[in-house]
């Protein structure tokens, strides 16, 4: 039992110091427990009268686009002096984890909630406590069903892009640069999400009658998993030209295999998200193109307007925060831009 | 000694059952071949073997750490996050300058701890190893997401891609690999005290205590050497694609169990040959493989590896059916 605790006590050491280590001196209050993580900003503003609390739910904080879109809400808030309060879900589709989330918020007070449905149906028990504890509520990057609105009969202001107009951007970039007839694989997200139905039909839409589509694979938005599924195209269609991919992460496994085959220079990859890596490789060529949103400006758009919201004036009902396909030619720019909303 | 004797009619029984798993590998790989050659499409390459190799290397290393935790009558949940939490841990050290060799020394060294608390816990504590497990598993994605704030680590030197993208003798480095480990640890297992004391364990935990094994040190010991393939799967892992993501190997564990039952060690214990969990391996690696190239839609592949898992244990059990 001593050897344990031993064992226990140096494991714990040994964490937090490589996590003091990978911090760089920022000492940002983030923490993640077992199945929900936290991130509190609290500002030591001065003013005496009782600061406007605005919970923030994004679908996870497990990656970078909703860290962007965090460190958006952040700024914005800071700005504007309120204190923000911010949980998410570790699952990508936990509709009872968020509902939780959403009923410890209402307990502990907040003026008005800000999320991000972790599926785009299953959330409407968690609008209910919304409604009947009377708070304002904004909805960011994707939509919730309309179904569910009816159903509680709310009418929630929504803030984001559609993912189908930036798969089509990307389609529509596909046909004017990229010769006709052109050998196409797509790597699709988790089969019977409607992001990732949406980014595929975009592209597909777009595309289909310039490309010819000779695989479709869902690689489950894993790096890993992008990596096999391409590996396996490449096996099954040798003339491959051209990859579209619903993420990047997705992308980058392609890129490793492509790289593996000796096909850089014949096959050209497409991801989604702008991740700073994604940006890194177009930049060094390696990949075509990525699909930019702007998860940063849902985030300040959202913690603006619940403000707004809270203070009994109006706000818009819906703004498109827009999308664009980031290639060698614009992508310093789109650098420049994120860099204001990275850690 | 009533129970090594018992031990090693066991082994014969497998040698025999294994034959089916051998043709039913066959069976597959045949049918692919022709389905494929229907479609249009090249399946029985060498490239291609050599791409299911490369595919399934990750998750057979990590199978043969379950397979030796499975064979004690255990489980172990936590090896897909400790592939994720070596490669964000991997990733920052090799980020922040450190050799490669040291820190993939590291990063085993780090499995070796998670296999101690894991065994120790199960062991001393008593507590169920599914439950000390999926307690793990979860604190260590957590703590792997702590560490780097949930971003995934990019830009590695390229000595990275070097341990799994090199080739020997045309061959892609990651086959040696996996046939070395296994080879290792297949000696250990029919060679060694601690392999007879792991399959003993397995066999009947009460009787193997009596005859003066200490079982709750094999038991930590089988849970060590578990991590410490985790942690190697890990290392292969990030350096395949170069890139450390926070949420990788998550459900790797099951795909390792997956390869383990394929394989026909008794997830009761005491039961089963390390060796063919590679072939369980294998096999798993060339259906996604196969379903991929005949570009066979996701909801059907899963469906049709379900069943192929189902079906491998049925007939693996065909033999402890006609006994009773």
């Amino acid at each position: 039992m001593k050897r344990f605790l031993a064992i226990l006590v140096v494991m714990v050491m040994l964490v937090s110091s490589l996590t003091a280590c990978g911090k760089k001196g920022e000492t940002d209050p983030e923490g993640n427990s077992n199945n929900s993580s936290n991130i509190e900003n609290k500002n030591d503003g001065s003013s005496s009268e009782k600061k406007i609390k605005i919970g923030f739910v994004p679908m996870t904080l497990n990656n970078e686009y909703f860290i962007t879109m965090v460190n958006g809400a952040k700024q914005k808030a800071e700005e504007l002096g309120v204190e923000l309060v911010i949980q998410a879900a570790d699952d990508h589709a936990s509709a009872a984890l968020q509902l939780l989330i959403v009923e410890n918020m209402i307990t502990a007070d907040v003026d008005g909630i800000c999320i991000v449905p972790s599926s785009s149906e299953g959330l409407s028990s968690a609008l209910q406590k919304v409604k009947e504890a009377g708070i304002p509520i904004i909805n960011l990057d994707t939509k919730i069903d309309q179904a569910i609105l009816d159903e509680v009969d709310m009418e929630v202001p929504f803030y984001g892009t559609d993912n189908y107009a930036g798969a089509k951007s990307a389609g529509e970039f596909v046909v004017e640069n990229i010769e006709n007839g052109i050998e196409t694989a797509i790597l699709t997200g988790i089969e019977g999400q409607q992001n990732a139905a949406d980014r595929r039909n975009g592209f597909y839409d777009a595309a289909k009658d310039h490309v010819k589509v000779v695989a479709e694979q869902s690689a489950n938005w894993e790096v890993d998993l992008g990596y096999i599924a391409a590996q396996n195209i490449l096996t099954a269609n040798p003339s491959t030209g051209l990859i579209f991919a619903s993420n990047d992460g997705m992308a980058i496994g392609a890129l490793r295999a492509v790289e593996e085959a000796e096909l850089k220079d014949k096959i050209k990859i497409i991801g989604f998200d702008a991740i700073t890596e994604a940006l890194n490789l177009v930049k060094s060529g390696d990949l075509y193109g990525t699909v930019a949103q702007y998860p940063a400006e849902m985030g300040k758009l959202g913690v603006e307007n619940m403000v707004k919201l809270i203070n009994g004036e109006e706000v818009e009902n819906y703004i498109n925060t827009g999308a664009k396909l980031i290639t060698a030619d614009n992508v310093d720019e789109h650098i420049e831009y994120v860099s204001q909303y990275a850690d | 000694m009533n129970k090594s004797i018992s031990g090693k009619k066991d082994g014969k029984k497998i040698d025999l059952q294994s034959l089916t798993l051998y043709i039913g590998t066959i069976v597959i790989l045949l049918i692919f071949t022709i389905a494929c050659r229907i479609a249009g499409k090249d399946f029985l390459t060498v490239r291609n073997i050599q791409n299911v190799i490369t595919q399934s290397a990750v998750i057979a290393v990590i199978a043969i750490g379950q397979s030796i935790v499975i064979l004690t009558g255990g489980i172990d949940l936590s090896v897909g996050s400790v592939v994720g939490f070596v490669g964000i841990l991997g990733g920052l050290m090799i980020k922040a300058g450190m050799p490669i060799g040291l820190a993939c020394l590291i990063i085993i060294a780090v499995g070796v701890l998670v296999g101690a608390v894991n065994g120790s816990i199960l062991s001393r504590g008593k507590v169920p190893p599914f439950i000390v497990t999926l307690g793990t598993m979860q604190i260590i994605r957590g703590l792997t997401m702590v560490l780097n704030s949930g971003k995934p680590i990019s830009g590695f030197p390229d000595g990275l891609k070097a341990i799994m993208n090199t080739k020997i003798l045309g061959m892609p480095i990651s086959i040696l690999y996996v046939f070395v480990l296994y080879a290792v640890m297949i000696l250990i297992m029919n060679k060694t005290r601690l392999g007879r004391w792991i399959y003993s364990i397995g066999g009947n935990a009460k009787a193997s205590k009596l005859a003066g094994i200490r079982t709750n040190r094999i038991e930590t010991y089988a849970y060590i050497i578990c991590g410490a393939f985790a942690a190697i799967g890990g290392i292969l892992l990030l350096s395949r694609l170069s890139y450390a993501d926070p949420n990788a190997g998550s459900g790797y564990e099951m795909d390792a169990i997956a390869a383990v039952v394929i394989g026909g060690i008794a997830m009761s214990g005491g039961k089963g040959n390390i060796g063919n969990t590679l072939v369980g391996a294998l096999i798993l690696g060339m259906l996604k493989c196969g379903l991929q190239i005949l570009n066979v839609p996701v909801y059907f592949q899963t469906i049709i590896i379900g069943l192929a898992i189902i079906t491998a244990v049925y007939f693996d059990k065909s033999k402890e059916r006609k006994a009773e």
